[in-house]
Order: structure tokens, then sequence, then C-alpha cells
């Protein structure tokens, strides 16, 4: 019985770790996409509303859902603080407090980190320019990360359970 | 050798170090330690920090202008004093932008940027041209941050000369040359018309305060952070000839208040204010009425004798010093009280 439930367990663990790659796998491109989304919002506040930065910030957090608006609620939360600091400082803070959470890869991050020693600091003209690069290089993000998705997806999720079957073979 | 500033009197110490505290964030971190470390009663005499990439850093305190050092000492040596980084410069940009360059073109264009509380950054650099007029500024690479400070009470000697026996108040221009207080001036005189000198017997009268530059009222979002009284209107970021003229229109002011007028649309406006029974509270640059009368667009409102009081401040005794009160009718001096 005691065999049973062990078997059981090594089973359910693996099985679960290999659920929990392949979700990272899965959730990537979401995360870009709702990334793409927002700095196509920050775009049109900037580019047409002339919105300051903290103001337009803000207003992308409350039309994005939960996967980016955190970071950009926390982006314009630091820039609005008395303490004064500079854009570039304050999407770094943000960054390294969300990015952690998030299934992107560093490849995504130096994107957004690249952007973000840009924000804020030339005319509308080369802000909207900066703003399109990032977004190109999400898009191209965008499609890699669908393609890994599919072939790693069904292939993590069954991967899992069949090391746990497979070490349960071979202990017993 | 270290520059030396007196401890003022008491009372003098009135405006206390707020204001600084209202500046510090906007300022790059070397320059805003050594700032912050300087001594309060220095704090409060700074009227300008002047920062120009790759050159000394220099306080305008009311005595006059020094140098400070990278020890956070005044100095006259510019060989001892903080020298400003480009990324000093650069984060400065930033600072006082709030990181939106992008939405300050108009600011840029016009040479400076409203910090929150009325503070005022001059920009220079480069000058992109359109057409031949400025489309923008870029290289940015000299900045004069200039304090303003709210002190209650600067009007109430000049208050008597300006009001009439009925009780209304003279169409007066205040004149004096940059740096003496005309904006200072101008907004307590705005307060103490729109609140009422019961001293005075003067009961308050709706102010219309047309803040083009947003230094008078210091509005953020388009609420005065400054005390311009109760029975003002601010028309906040709206050009002065523009704003005048809605002001009238919409709201039925009094007295209408502006700053530093003198291109032409601002003087037909002011035409338009005398001709419509509003009293007009104005100031200019300048140091005595016969000077303005020499300007091209001011010169007409003077020679016509449409102000009926001209109030000169000076330095002579310290920012703010009312020099002279002048009766346009008959250009004699009324006397300082």
């Amino acid at each position: 019985m005691l065999k049973l439930v062990g078997a059981v367990l090594v089973v359910a663990a693996s099985g679960l770790c290999g659920l929990s790659v392949a979700g990272n796998y899965s959730r990537r491109p979401r995360e870009l996409r709702t990334l793409r989304s927002a700095l196509q919002m920050l775009e049109t506040e900037v580019a047409y509303g002339a919105t300051h930065l903290p103001e337009a910030l803000k207003q992308v957090a409350g039309n994005s859902d939960r996967l980016a608006g955190p970071f950009f609620s926390q982006a314009a939360a630091e820039l609005s603080s008395p303490s004064g600091i500079t854009a570039a400082k304050a999407w770094e803070n943000a960054l390294n407090h969300y990015y952690p959470g998030t299934a992107l890869k560093p490849q995504d991050l130096s994107i957004l980190r690249s952007l973000g020693s840009s924000l804020g600091k030339s005319d509308r003209k080369d802000q909207v320019k900066h703003l399109h690069l990032a977004m190109e290089q999400i898009e191209n993000s965008i499609a890699i990360a669908e393609e890994e998705a599919a072939r790693n997806v069904k292939l993590w999720s069954y991967l899992g359970f069949l090391f746990g079957l497979t070490t349960v073979l071979v202990i017993y | 050798m270290s520059a030396k500033v007196s401890q003022p009197p008491a009372r003098l110490r009135c405006c206390g170090d707020g204001v600084i505290q209202e500046i510090l964030p906007v300022l790059p971190g070397g320059v805003r330690r050594l700032v912050s470390d300087l001594p309060p009663f220095i704090r409060e005499k700074i009227e300008e920090i002047r920062i120009r990439q790759g050159r000394p850093l220099i306080l305008g305190l009311s005595s006059g202008d020094h140098f400070l050092s990278s020890k956070a000492q005044l100095t006259d040596r510019s060989q001892e004093a903080y020298q400003i980084t480009p990324n000093d410069m650069e984060h400065l940009i930033q600072l006082i932008s709030g990181s939106s360059l992008y939405a300050l073109e108009e600011e840029l264009r016009n040479g400076f940027i409203t910090l929150p509380g009325g503070h005022r950054a001059g920009i220079t650099g480069k000058a992109v041209l359109d057409g031949g007029k400025v489309r923008t500024l870029k290289y940015l690479s000299g900045c004069n941050i200039r304090i303003s400070r709210e002190i209650k009470g600067a009007a109430t000697g000049i208050l008597p000369c300006l009001l009439d026996r009925s009780r209304g108040i003279y169409h007066t221009i205040l004149i004096s040359p940059p740096r003496c207080g005309k904006t200072t001036m101008l907004r307590d005189l705005v307060r103490q018309l729109s609140d009422g000198v019961e001293g005075l017997g003067f009961p308050g009268i709706n102010v219309g305060l047309v803040d083009e530059r947003s230094e008078i009222a210091g509005c953020y979002k388009g609420i005065p952070q400054r005390d311009v009284g109760v029975r003002t209107d601010v028309l906040d970021g709206c050009p002065k000839a523009e704003g005048m003229m809605m002001l009238i229109r919409s709201m039925a002011p009094g007295v209408i208040a502006a700053d530093e007028i003198g291109r032409r649309e601002d003087v037909e406006a002011i035409e338009e204010m005398l001709n419509a029974g509003v009293k007009v509270l104005v100031t200019a640059h300048g140091s005595s009425p016969a000077e303005l009368a020499l300007r091209p667009a001011l010169g007409h409102l003077i020679r016509a004798k449409w102000i009926e009081r001209f109030v000169i401040l000076g330095r002579s005794r310290g920012v703010g010093t009312v020099e002279d009160i002048i009766d346009g009718k008959s250009m004699r001096s009324l006397g300082v009280k």
C-alpha cells in the first residue's frame, strides 16, 4: 500500500513539474502579446495625447489586464514618487519586481530594458520610433515563443508523467 | 576662500526651508546632495540655481552669486566649484521634464519649463528652426532654476496707494528689472484684493488671473497651489491676451491680473479691459515709466496716461524693495511708506 502511495506521489510530482514547464511555454506568448498591446496604448498616449509619462503609464496600467497592469502601475508609482527618479530608473525597478513572476526570457527583458533607457528623453517622433522598435522586437519574440509553445507544450505535459512512470518502473 | 553669507535677522527668515524641498527632487543626484547639505539659513536665501554643462555650479542668493564647492561650501573661486557633468545635465533635464520631454514641445519653444509649485526652469541649448521660427531646442546644456517664494503681506505697504477713494483699485503696473520680486508682489496683491483688506475697509473683489507661465498661482492640474485669494479665478497656462478676453467674457472680474506684459497683443487686450471698465493689474520688465514709454507696444499705453499707478521695485534694500510709487496722471511720486 505504502509503495503504491509512493508511486502515485512520484508520478504526480514529476507530472506537475512537466505541466509547469509546459505552462511557461504557453504563458510566454500570452504575456508578450499583452505587453505589445500595452506598448501600443503607450504609443497612443505619447504620440497623440502628449500625456506626461507618469499619467500615461497609469492610463496603460488601468487599461491592461492583470499580466501587464501591475508592471505599468508600479512604473507609474515609482516615477510619481517625490524622491525624484528618472523614467529609466523607475522602469528598471518595476521590471526587476515584475520579471521574476513571469514566463518571460532574458531576451524579452532586454527589449524592455532598452526601451526603458530611452523613455521620455526625446521628442515625440523619436519616442514613437523607440516604441515601434520595441513592439517589432516583441512581435518577433511572439512568433518564436508561439513556435516553441506549439512544439513543447504537449511534449512537456506528457514528458513529466512519462518520466514519473519510468522512475516508478525502474525502482520496482 | 569661502564666501561669507551672514545669517539673516529672524524677521526675514519667513519663507522657510520648504520651498527648497520642492526643488530638491528635480535636481540631479550630485547637485541635490550639495544643496541639501547647505545650512538652512543659506538654503532659504537661494533665488536661483544655475546649472551649465561642464561649468561650475552657481547659486544665486539674495546677497549675490556664489559658486558651490564639492564640499557643499559657498566659494568665490570657480576652480573650487563643483563642475556639472554631462550625466548631471541629462538627469536634470529628465527630472525637470518629469521624463516627458515629448510632451513639452511648447515649453521648449518658449525656453522654460514650469515646475510644480510655480518655480521656473529656464533652458538653453541648440535651437531647431522651422521656417525661421524656433520649433524646439535640442542638446540642452544650460538650466536656470528660479525659485518662486510666496511672501504673504509683501504688498501690504503699497496697497493704500493703489486703492482709490471709492474703494476701487487704480490701473496699476508693477515695474522692475528681473529678480526684484515682481511676481511675488503681484501674487500678494492679487491675494489681498481677492480676500479683502479689513484694515482698509476693502471688501474684496473678483480677480481674474491669467497665469500664462503658471508662476503666480503655481497651478497643478488647474488648482492653485499658492494662496491667490478666495475670489480669484485662474486661467492657467493661457496666453495673456487671449486669457484676458476669455475671463472678461466668462467670469466678470473686477480686476484682471497678468504677469510680464510687453507684446503688442497684450497691450491691445489691456486696452479692451480699460474700455470695458475692468481694472488692470500687470507687471512689466523695466526700471521706470519713462523707459516703458519707449517700448514699441507698451509706449502707447503709457503715453495715453491710462495707467494710474506705477509701482517701481528694486533691490536697493533687498529683493522686493518698493523704490517708488508714481501717479500716472501727474507723473509725480507718491512717496514710499
